[in-house]
């Protein structure tokens, strides 16, 4: 009777523990913006992307030869203004080549806001029915790749990109991989 | 007997909340080949989780990620992929947990099996308390 006692006592205990331990565990340790995705150290899905402005198609091989970002982002995504500023410093100060992807937008508002804000991106393809988002597994805007010189994706950041996240996260990414020979 | 007529209430609502979370994409929007290929798409689509309404299944999601995601389907089963490539195809570019049934390896044994340790459990309390009253008459 005593051992059924203690069991009776130790179950919702330990159960409790448990998930105080889980609890405590997502609320410290989970990191809220990282999306597992296969395609870590795969070649980009090819796309073929109609450019925004006058001009030859995006297409995914353009991205060889060097390190580079691919960004999907619009007009409609109020968190895109957000990182604005911040790709424009990129292009400018870092010289890391930004190429966009313009998610179901209206084709006036996306070169209106270019010219009004500024133009970060080598070329901008549109993703008119978000084909090529579902082929490179996007949530939403922004979200960006880092793309290494054989093509394929090193790293998936999905949100705003902020001098933090540029510091700590992806500039050191982008260096490392700047050095890599491509024939290696 | 008012417990049973309680527990009774609460099972018919569930089923009938069951019954009634319809499909608001029906499979005739799209057009295929066979009626084997039209079932494959609306069994997909009951089975692959909206991405961005986390809670529904992409037959019952009206979210624009979800559209293209079904769009993204259709177009996979006309090009006769098989479900477990287009299962791959998604699982790959969204993880696992686009996946409404999670498969049984052992990153997901706790969550297959926890639900039974937890009938276990109930079982065995209820047992203890049936005896406890019986002790007690």
């Amino acid at each position: 009777m005593s051992i059924i006692k203690n069991i009776k006592f130790i179950i919702p205990l330990s159960v409790l523990f448990f998930l105080l331990l889980l609890l405590w565990h997502e609320l410290f340790y989970s990191k809220q913006n990282e999306l597992t995705s296969s395609l870590i150290g795969e070649n980009i899905p090819s796309f073929h992307l109609d450019n925004l402005f006058l001009g030859p198609a995006l297409t995914e091989q353009e991205l060889n030869g060097q390190v580079s970002l691919l960004n999907f982002w619009a007009t409609w995504c109020y968190a895109c203004g957000l990182e604005q500023d911040m790709l424009l410093k990129i292009k400018n100060q870092y010289h890391v080549a930004i190429y966009g992807i313009d998610y179901k937008d209206n084709d006036v508002d996306a070169k209106n806001w270019l010219k009004k804000s500024g133009n970060p991106y080598v070329k901008v393809g549109k993703d008119i029915n978000g084909e090529a988002a579902v082929d490179l597994g996007i949530y939403g805007t922004p979200e960006t790749f880092v793309i290494n010189k054989k093509g394929q994706i090193i790293y998936r950041h999905i949100g705003v990109i902020d001098q933090q996240t540029w510091d700590e996260v992806l500039y050191p990414l982008i260096k490392k991989y700047q050095q890599e020979n491509i024939s290696a | 007997m008012k417990k049973i007529i309680l527990l009774l209430i609460c099972i018919t609502n569930f089923f009938l909340a069951y019954a009634t979370a319809n499909p608001i994409v029906s499979p005739d929007t799209y057009a295929f080949a066979s009626t084997q290929d039209a079932e494959r798409f609306t069994a997909l689509t009951q089975e692959i989780r909206c991405v961005v309404c986390q809670n529904q299944n992409l037959a019952e999601s009206n979210a624009p990620l979800a559209n293209d995601l079904r769009n993204k389907i259709y177009f996979l089963v006309t090009e006769k992929k098989s479900n477990q490539e287009i299962k791959t195809y998604l699982v790959k570019r969204y993880g696992e947990f686009i996946l409404l049934r999670p498969p049984f390896k052992y990153t997901t044994f706790l969550l297959w099996f926890f639900p039974l340790l937890g009938l276990v459990v109930a079982a065995f309390l209820i047992q203890q308390f049936f005896r406890r009253q019986n002790s007690m008459l």
